[in-house]
């Protein structure tokens, strides 16, 4: 089984912190304009400081899953399919047999480029949902895993089912 | 190249006409307001100029606007600025739709859509075909589709295509069109006569009786019948609370909204809602009678063709080799009567909103559907086996927690309204037990020879039938809860799953064990069924079912 690489989580952290600030900054904004400008009457002195509590609690929470998530995530290129297990709450353990890959791709998000990460993305034919991401590869194995499944895939000879 | 039906380009020309109409009506009415150029007495000129725009636009569009049936491709050519032509290979064709409404009836006008699995809504719509040229089209891409997969099939060892002629050679003018229907010899028969010698002839499959026809109208509730009643409500408020304000008025309604006392506006809700049950149900009634009168359903060749409709008529074929899963459904009241319906599952986009999934049987007696399903699949009679009993507990908590929420609320609403006894909520609780209890004992799965069965739900139980040989990923999920109890759901991912209605097959709350055996069966079976389908060529479908 392969791991990701550890500065993966930098990447995660990261978004965790950016979308933590953004939902925070919605709450604590939202009890502020709540007391301050006397829409709410006589609002309860500890509106603010709960809404700041609050917004502080969920980013720790999606800090511990960002950092818990690198120790969850693992794949491997099987002999029939590829698999990965994922999902902090809910873990998911998903194989997608070569014969069923529609495409790959391989993407670097800005953030990915400056940590020098990048994301392969396999395609199916089935839901949007199936179609999974593998991210936190160096941009060698990125290429080496597309560079892979896209011989996998023709190798299984087969039926793509649709 | 060929052009829609010249009718198109009046209706093109009314729809551009009417949307550009608009445009300058909006820019005057808005510009007026604050430049004292333009004057809002411009209005009628500009607007008829903005119509006449929009009217040519449509025109133009109908006249850049061209199809054509080549060998190997289904040619769409269209846009006026944008030019976009478009090739859809026969192979990758899932169905093929031709959908007729009142008017188009009458004028003989049909809108024919054709469906592949690849983007979010229809691949092509030819948009007003004659009738005769949509069965036309819908005749020679069918007889092309099976076209390819029979050259596939027999690449290897056959002396087909005899002369070398590639299989639409022939002009497509000679192609008589048959607006009666009856069978002509189709002049391929020249260029290959040992495939097929003459029009292959239709065999019905399977007709809804008018017996079925009202039971299945009876039986069926359509979320759509209270958005429409729903609809109907917002935009007629007035008259439809008059009509509310008389009907309860022989209980003891109010005589108008304005004047009544508690007693009287009480008499006044419950009759109204009695009412907007009754007639939302009646809607649903309707809507189901008039979409499914004359259902029948065929064969030509491999393919699968229906019909079906009252008012506004829909037409469509279906490969068989397409079908991805076959889905029995039926709800309490159609257990009650021991009757279901069964539905194919494509890749494609249907016609409804139900998305690639067609009714091959809308309604028919439960056993004779099970019949059906077994016949088409080649599946053996599933013997269903129940998820861990810890599920049930499962349930039973869920619904508990979903039960406290209701209490919680209507104790919030006690704090800001004047109701009493919010406490008398709590009679949710009742209806605990028996929900959990009916949703454990609806949950089932069979792991067949050649095929997995997926049993779910109660209000609309849902057995498909997914052959290992169209599973795309196999998931196992377990979240936190499950990973204490230790059990886990499959969810059993196919092509034809992508909508939104019909969710994702999932074997829900088995032990732990089951579920990674029916992964691993399922992985396993994936790659032997490959095996086995590239030596025999077997479409897994047998299209005679009944």
């Amino acid at each position: 089984m392969e791991r990701l690489n550890p500065r993966v989580r930098v990447v995660w952290l990261f978004l965790a912190v950016f979308r933590a600030g953004i939902v925070g900054g919605f709450l604590v904004g939202a009890a502020l304009v709540l007391s301050e400008t006397g829409l709410w009457a006589n609002s309860p002195d500890l509106l603010v400081p709960g809404a700041i509590g609050l917004a502080v609690a969920l980013g720790l929470v999606r800090i511990v899953v960002a950092w818990r998530r690198y120790a969850v995530w693992r794949f491997e290129v099987q002999d029939d399919g590829l698999y990965i297990e994922r999902g902090v709450f809910t873990r998911i353990k998903t194989v997608v047999p070569y014969v069923r890959v529609q495409h790959v791709d391989s993407r670097r998000s800005p953030i990915e480029r400056t940590t020098g990460l990048a994301t392969v993305v396999v395609y199916t034919a089935g839901s949007r949902s199936a179609d999974v991401a593998i991210p936190g590869l160096t941009p060698e194995r990125a290429e080496r895993l597309r560079e892979d499944l896209r011989r996998l895939a023709i190798e299984s000879e087969g039926e793509d089912a649709v | 190249m060929n052009r829609l039906h010249p009718f198109s380009a009046v209706v093109y020309a009314l729809r551009y006409g009417l949307l550009w109409l608009w445009v300058p009506f909006f820019l005057v009415t808005a510009l007026a307001g604050t430049v004292a150029a333009v004057s809002i007495a411009w209005l009628p000129v500009v607007t008829a100029l903005g119509f006449l725009f929009g009217a040519a636009y449509g025109v133009v569009y109908y006249y850049r606007f061209e199809y054509g049936i080549t060998p190997d491709t289904f040619d769409v050519a269209s846009g006026v600025v944008a030019r976009r032509s478009r090739e859809i290979p026969y192979r990758r064709i899932q169905n093929v739709d031709v959908r007729q409404g009142v008017l188009q009836r009458v004028l003989g006008l049909a809108v024919v859509t054709i469906e592949t699995a690849g983007g979010g809504n229809s691949e092509a719509a030819l948009r007003l075909v004659s009738k005769s040229e949509a069965d036309r089209l819908q005749h020679q891409i069918r007889r092309r589709t099976a076209g390819v997969d029979a050259d596939d099939s027999d690449r290897s060892t056959t002396e087909a295509s005899e002369d070398g002629r590639p299989v639409g050679d022939e002009p497509l003018d000679e192609q008589p069109s048959r607006v009666d229907g009856t069978a002509e010899a189709p002049p391929v028969s020249e260029t290959r006569p040992r495939r097929e010698p003459t029009e292959p002839s239709r065999k019905r499959l399977f007709a809804l009786d008018s017996r079925e026809l009202l039971l299945y109208s009876l039986t069926t509730l359509r979320p759509a019948a209270l958005a429409a009643v729903g609809f109907l409500f917002f935009f007629a408020t007035d008259t439809v609370l008059d009509f509310l304000v008389t009907l309860s008025q022989p209980f003891g309604g109010p005589q108008d909204l304005q004047t009544g006392d508690t007693q009287s506006y009480g008499v006044l809700t419950v009759v109204s809602m009695v009412n907007g049950i009754v007639i939302t149900y009646l809607v649903s009634v309707a809507y189901t009678f008039a979409t499914y009168y004359d259902f029948r359903l065929g064969r030509v060749d491999e393919d699968f063709v229906y019909e079906r409709g009252l008012l506004q008529r829909y037409s469509g074929s279906i490969p068989a080799e397409k079908v991805q899963s076959v889905t029995i459904t039926d709800n309490p009241l159609q257990r009650l009567i021991d009757y279901a319906g069964l539905w194919v599952e494509t890749a494609g986009y249907g016609p409804d909103s139900s998305g690639g999934s067609q009714s091959a049987v809308p309604m028919a007696r439960a056993a004779h559907v099970h019949r059906f399903a077994e016949n088409l699949t080649h599946v053996e009679t599933p013997a269903f086996a129940s998820p861990s009993p810890i599920a049930r507990r499962r349930y039973l908590v869920r619904y508990s927690l979903i039960a406290a929420v209701v209490v919680a609320a209507a104790l919030a609403l006690a704090q800001v309204t004047p109701l009493e006894r919010w406490y008398l909520a709590a009679v949710v609780f009742a209806a605990v037990p028996p929900a959990a209890h009916l949703r454990y004992v609806h949950l089932g799965y069979y792991v067949g020879e050649d095929h997995l069965v997926i049993r779910r739900g109660f209000w609309r139980r849902r057995t498909t039938v997914i052959p290992y040989f169209r599973i795309q990923t196999v998931s196992t999920r377990r979240s936190i809860f499950q990973r204490r109890l230790g059990i886990a759901s499959l969810v059993v991912d196919t092509a034809s799953s992508r909508t939104l209605f019909w969710d994702t097959p999932t074997i829900y709350d088995v032990d732990l064990e089951d579920a990674r055996g029916v992964h691993r069966t399922g992985r396993k079976r994936l790659q032997s069924a490959l095996r086995e389908r590239a030596r025999a060529d077997d479409a897994g479908f047998s299209v005679d079912f009944t």
